[in-house]
């Protein structure tokens, strides 16, 4: 089962991307193969949304690294090999082999995949990786693959031995043709063992932790010191939310973090879904069905439709979803700014004091209206967060530190009159 | 001072640029000459700096367009005297017929085209300045403002050597000696003078392509008055790039120099706030606008804000960049100057309360400025409700007509805030609240 979300929530988060090398997977991005590369891209795209299939995926990844264990092959193998092996793929296609690989790519391809069977063959069988009880399923389908009486003579080969012409020809046939089907779900096991050991470094690098994923149904999040991991010098905050408190209603001043803050919530509950180890202290969530955030929707003047309709075509698009008794995770950020006060206020409280109605599901909405929020105290489930403003002197500082309850600090007017457009106008030449 | 305008005022109301899409100065662009071309480009780029000027064009453009002429002269001539008018010449009489003769012997032995050259440039000259000479003599011109112009024109063709000049046979031999002598005396002996008949023709060009234009398109002139009357009124005003567009009609002088605009997002506001600005840019040029009927006071600036707000994602940068550029206007109104300010959407970028503090300052400081005349839209109506009590400050927004859940726009301005407070009835519409009840 995966996790739901869609395009916008991909784009807020930022997990692949504007440009090439600057998103979320780009950070967890250390593998080893092209392989690796596009099955963690997959695991990106797909998010799971089974509490087993997390915590497993997140312990393989755990225990790796404790071991601190290095993936045990030279990239440049896989190249050698995954190259011949593309001539077995066009053959198996059209059953009828066309494309024939030279000679000299025979030879280094028969030795490439020699290489990989028997340099696995020594991974699994390491005290270390045997006494891994989370990845024991991964290894048994390893073991057995290789323990193919077929596979036999490839493991009895000397390392690094030159092979006669025949015994070439006779390995090319049993890879390339015979047991091509075997050869390629070995890859796709060592694809899969390359993302978790460079995750597994990745955290042991950063630092990052491991969540513990509980049974659906019950919402609950408790974050402490997350933060968003690309930042440069991050201030993690703690975070809990349940079904008491499914409601989090954030204020604070425009550059005062909520986007980010949203983003780093956001992003970890992303990531937690994956499997993956996340940038906060520690982390326990309840898995969810789907996530859905609105950070960043952009005006889409080419249709004719306004913000504020864009907004609410957001809005009843979550409802849609929450109305089939999902468990979502829902972010929005500034909702309804496209509108005039009134209808913002009016909007806002009747949205969120709607979701605070909605059990089995989270929410968290950041507003500039503070009267909205003095509304919503009346809702039990609605908890109230901001982020403070100091004012030193004449120059706004922030702690990015989340506090408990409303703020309506406000910075535009400070940044207004700071550069004197009011004075200049009072002191003018008024004719 | 001729009224002044920045760089971004420029883009956001589109005024120049050839290959751009819309732009005001491709509207106008029927020229046919190089030299109209770069007479369009220059009066576009230096627009007049008083009303006698200003309405001296105007009143030249109307007596063209009256007179609906066709382009008297041959685009191809022209372009070919242009050039030969360009070539040097010799320093003396006696070296420029030495050169020609030299060339002359060039053509003959090898493939050398100056010759050649040098007799289509002058053949060019002679048909040019005939057609010239018909033009200035038409009755047309016997009186009017272009009397004038015309008048000095027709005093240099009737010197005694150019009219021998103009009565040369083109389809007969030309000795090289006559040719010389041409050669010098246009380009040397009279050369200022040829400069004036060069540039007619250009100013003839453009005059004839604006005219037709605001023909086509049923432009009016706009009657420019002196600074100090400091008045911006219009009827029937629209965007003149955009076909069937609805006409506006507003008013702005001193002790009412501040339209408070309102409206739904894609109701017409920008589109209004260009043609304003289109419409008094045009007028500083003498140029017919696209208005019913246009009233206005030279101004000494013209700043805008209004394309900035589309993209909202820009976050803070952009809501500084904003105040940035209403720190520069107020610099600007502060020092004095007549201006024109024109703020679309102020403070998009920031929160709704920001957005309305900011909104009211501003619009309130501005107001007391008698000699400026501004412009401000905003969706946050809750700015009008405050600014009520201030006299200087009037009030208009564009209409939209829920149809079902559909808008429609009229484009039609009207007195008073919008009361198009659409925002509950389209999550209502969209039944977003019943999805959202616990079954």
């Amino acid at each position: 089962m995966y996790l739901t979300t869609d395009e916008q929530t991909i784009t807020d988060l930022g997990i692949f991307g504007k440009q090439h090398g600057n998103g979320i997977y780009d950070l967890y991005n250390r593998t080893h193969t092209r392989g690796g590369e596009a099955v963690l891209k997959e695991l990106f795209l797909h998010p799971l949304s089974d509490r087993e299939e997390i915590n497993r995926r997140s312990r393989i990844i755990e225990g790796f690294a404790a071991l601190g264990m290095k993936f045990p092959f030279d990239g440049s193998l896989f190249d050698m090999a995954e190259k011949y092996l593309l001539h077995a793929d066009a053959q198996s296609m059209n059953g009828v082999q066309q494309s024939v690989p030279g000679e000299k790519e025979v030879q280094l391809g028969v030795t490439a995949v020699i290489e990989l069977m028997q340099r696995t063959m020594q991974f699994v069988g390491t005290a270390e990786v045997a006494g891994m009880t989370a990845f024991a399923q991964e290894r048994n389908a390893m073991t057995l693959l290789l323990s193919d009486a077929v596979f036999e003579p490839v493991l009895r080969e000397k390392a690094k031995s030159r092979l006669s012409y025949t015994a070439m020809t006779a390995y090319d046939a049993l890879f390339r043709l015979r047991e091509y089907g075997k050869i390629k779900r070995l890859l796709g096991q060592l694809y899969y063992l390359d993302v978790y050991l460079s995750v597994a470094k990745l955290a042991s690098e950063r630092k990052f932790v491991f969540p513990r994923a509980l049974d659906k149904g019950r919402p609950f999040l408790r974050l402490e010191g997350v933060y968003h991991p690309e930042l440069k010098n991050p201030v993690g905050n703690d975070l809990t939310m349940e079904a008491a408190r499914s409601v989090i209603f954030l204020t604070g001043a425009n550059m005062a973090g909520k986007s980010t803050f949203l983003r780093a919530m956001s992003t970890a509950v992303y990531i937690a879904h994956i499997g993956f180890p996340i940038a906060a202290r520690s982390m326990e969530f309840s898995v969810m069905d789907g996530i859905y955030t609105t950070i960043n929707l952009p005006d889409n003047l080419g249709i004719g439709a306004s913000h504020f309709y864009n907004e609410v075509l957001r809005v009843k698009k979550m409802a849609t979803e929450l109305s089939h008794r999902k468990s979502l995770f829902i972010v929005f950020d500034e909702l309804f700014r496209g509108t005039n006060v009134k209808d913002a206020h009016e909007a806002t409280v009747a949205v969120a004091a709607a979701f605070s109605k909605r059990k089995g599901s989270l929410f968290v909405i950041s507003s500039h209206i503070v009267e909205a929020g003095e509304e919503l105290q009346r809702s039990p489930t609605v908890g109230f967060r901001f982020l403070p403003t100091r004012m030193n002197g004449h120059v706004p500082e922030y702690t990015y530190t989340l506090e408990e309850g409303i703020t309506d600090d406000r910075h535009g007017m400070v940044i207004i009159r700071n550069e004197g457009v009011l004075d200049i106008l009072k002191n003018g030449q008024k004719l | 001072m001729s009224i002044s305008i920045d760089k971004q005022t420029m883009d956001e109301l589109n005024l120049l640029g050839k290959f751009r899409q819309g732009s005001v100065y491709g509207l106008f662009n029927k020229v046919r000459t190089r030299g109209g071309e770069q007479l369009l480009n220059k009066l576009f780029m230096q627009p007049l700096d008083n009303a006698a000027a200003i309405n001296e064009r105007s009143s030249i453009l109307r007596s063209f367009q009256h007179a609906a002429l066709d382009f008297p002269f041959d685009v191809q001539q022209v372009g070919l005297m242009r050039d030969y008018l360009d070539t040097e010449t010799g320093k003396t009489a006696l070296a420029t017929l030495g050169n020609i003769m030299v060339k002359s012997w060039l053509s003959v032995l090898t493939r050398d085209e100056r010759y050649k050259k040098i007799v289509q440039g002058l053949q060019a000259t002679i048909v040019t300045l005939n057609r010239c000479h018909a033009f200035v003599s038409e009755k047309a011109w016997a009186a009017g403002p272009y009397a004038a112009r015309v008048g000095a024109i027709r005093a240099i063709l009737s010197d005694g050597r150019l009219e021998k000049l103009r009565r040369t046979d083109i389809y007969r031999a030309l000795p090289v000696k006559t040719l010389a002598y041409y050669d010098f005396l246009l380009k040397r002996g009279m050369r200022k003078e040829m400069k004036e008949v060069v540039d007619l023709i250009a100013e003839v060009d453009v005059y004839i392509a604006v005219s037709g234009v605001a023909r086509a398109k049923g432009f009016n002139y706009a009657h420019v008055l002196p600074p100090e009357a400091n008045i911006l009124a219009a009827e029937g005003l629209y965007h003149p790039c955009i076909d069937h567009a609805v006409g506006n009609s507003l008013t702005l002088r001193r002790g009412s120099n501040v339209l408070f605009l309102t409206g739904a997002n894609m109701a017409g506001k920008s589109t209004l706030m260009k043609s304003v600005g289109i419409g008094l840019y045009l007028a500083h040029m003498g140029f017919p606008v696209a208005a019913a009927s246009m009233e206005l006071s030279l101004r000494e600036g013209l700043y805008s804000s209004i394309n900035v707000a589309d993209n909202i994602n820009l976050g803070y940068s952009h809501f500084y960049a904003e105040v940035v550029r209403v720190k520069q206007a107020a610099e600007a109104a502060a020092s004095g100057k007549r201006l024109l300010l024109m703020f679309d959407e102020l403070f998009k970028g920031t929160n709704v309360k920001d957005a309305y503090d900011g909104t009211l300052a501003v619009t309130e400081a501005f107001a007391e400025y008698g000699n400026c005349l501004f412009i401000v839209s905003t969706h946050i109506i809750e700015v009008g409700e405050a600014l009520k009590g201030n006299g200087n400050i009037r009030f208009v927004y564009m209409p939209t007509i829920m149809e079902g859940v559909h808008p429609r726009y009229t484009y039609k301005l009207r007195e008073g805030i919008t009361e198009d407070r659409q925002g509950m009835m389209i999550i209502q519409n969209e039944g977003i609240l019943e999805l959202l009840k616990e079954d």
